[in-house]
């Protein structure tokens, strides 16, 4: 009975570990591609975002951050598409709607 | 300060208003209907509901003292030309008139308007343009030759300096401008960007990904341009 529980414990303790350990990686993805953004390395920035958003796809923050690349480097459809995506997953993202109120036009 | 009135209250009047008050205007604003003239009368220096086909309305509001008359009535082609008119005989300088048509446009100059535009139509051939030519931004036409447009900086020009690029002697244009994009992180450290303007740039200037030149050229240099 005890080792049983012992097992389980281990198990979910395991588990807590990969989601941190995942939760970890998405966070440098994202510190990486604003650091390439903020150097106006565009491209790296979106490889870096795309990386993040495989692990986490339903994070808003990055589909914002890949729509200011994508804007910044005059990829107004793409963009678009980006901040329409964090709205859907944030609805309450400032940024985004302001962004995307200027492409699309109020 | 400039004083200006706005006659017709419609989206494009009052959008012209709002504009003026921007840019540092005095905007008296003139319509027939209540509700247009309550909703702009926060914004401008004075809204008046009154008709504006009236001469002596228009002499009480002091409008013959103004220095630019925008006459935005143009849904009502006979009103528009009567204010047009009547303006015109009050000594008003500047006279801006919205048309609806060609032929209201030609009634419109031959009665003393300064200036007239139709805003639905070129806002129609601009949009068009820009959709048939993607990297170009804004076309302003100078004369059939020589134009001022803004494009899209190349790839081949990305990571360059302007001395480099040498597009006077290479393209036969030149690079008036530079609309950059300078990215930076917000307070909450959110990516955001700030849009700024470098007038003349200098040879040691380099072109970054994202960059918009607005140049100055041949026009016929600038399809040549358009396929870099």
């Amino acid at each position: 009975m005890f080792q049983e529980e012992k097992r389980d414990f281990k198990k979910i303790e395991a588990k807590i570990a990969k989601i941190r350990d995942r939760k970890e990686k998405v966070e440098k993805l994202i510190e990486l591609g604003k650091f390439y953004f903020l150097n106006e390395k565009y491209d790296e920035a979106i490889s870096k975002f795309k990386e993040a958003v495989k692990i986490d796809e339903n994070n808003a923050e990055i589909y914002y951050n890949l729509g200011i690349v994508y804007e910044s480097k005059n990829l107004p459809e793409e963009a678009s598409q980006m901040y329409t995506k964090t709205l859907e997953l944030n609805p309450g993202h400032k940024l985004a709607s302001k962004h995307l109120e200027k492409i699309v036009g109020k | 300060m400039r004083q200006c009135v706005v006659v017709g209250l419609g989206t494009f009047g009052a959008s012209v208003a709002k504009t003026l008050i921007e840019k540092g205007c005095e905007v008296l604003a003139i319509d027939e209907d209540e509700e247009k003239v309550k909703e702009i009368s926060e914004i401008v220096t004075q809204a008046v509901q009154a008709d504006a086909t009236d001469e002596k309305t228009l002499r009480s509001l002091g409008v013959d003292k103004m220095d630019v008359a925008i006459i935005s009535t143009g849904e009502n082609m006979e009103a528009s030309i009567l204010v047009t008119l009547l303006l015109k005989e009050l000594g008003v300088k500047t006279i801006v008139a919205k048309a609806l048509s060609d032929s209201h446009g030609i009634v419109l100059r031959k009665i003393g308007a300064t200036r007239v535009v139709f805003p639905e139509r070129d806002m129609g051939v601009r949009l068009a343009e820009s959709l048939a030519t993607p990297t170009i931004l804004e076309h302003i036409a100078l004369s059939p030759e020589y134009s001022i447009l803004e494009v899209h900086a190349p790839k081949s020009f990305i990571g360059r300096t302007l001395r480099e690029i040498n597009v006077r002697a290479k393209h036969g244009v030149n690079i008036i401008a530079i609309k950059k994009k300078l990215p930076y992180l917000t307070e909450t450290g959110e990516s955001d960007f700030k849009e700024e303007i470098l007038i003349t740039p200098g040879a040691d200037e380099e072109v970054a990904d994202g960059d918009i030149l607005v140049v100055l050229g041949p026009t016929d240099k600038i399809d040549n341009l358009r396929n870099l």
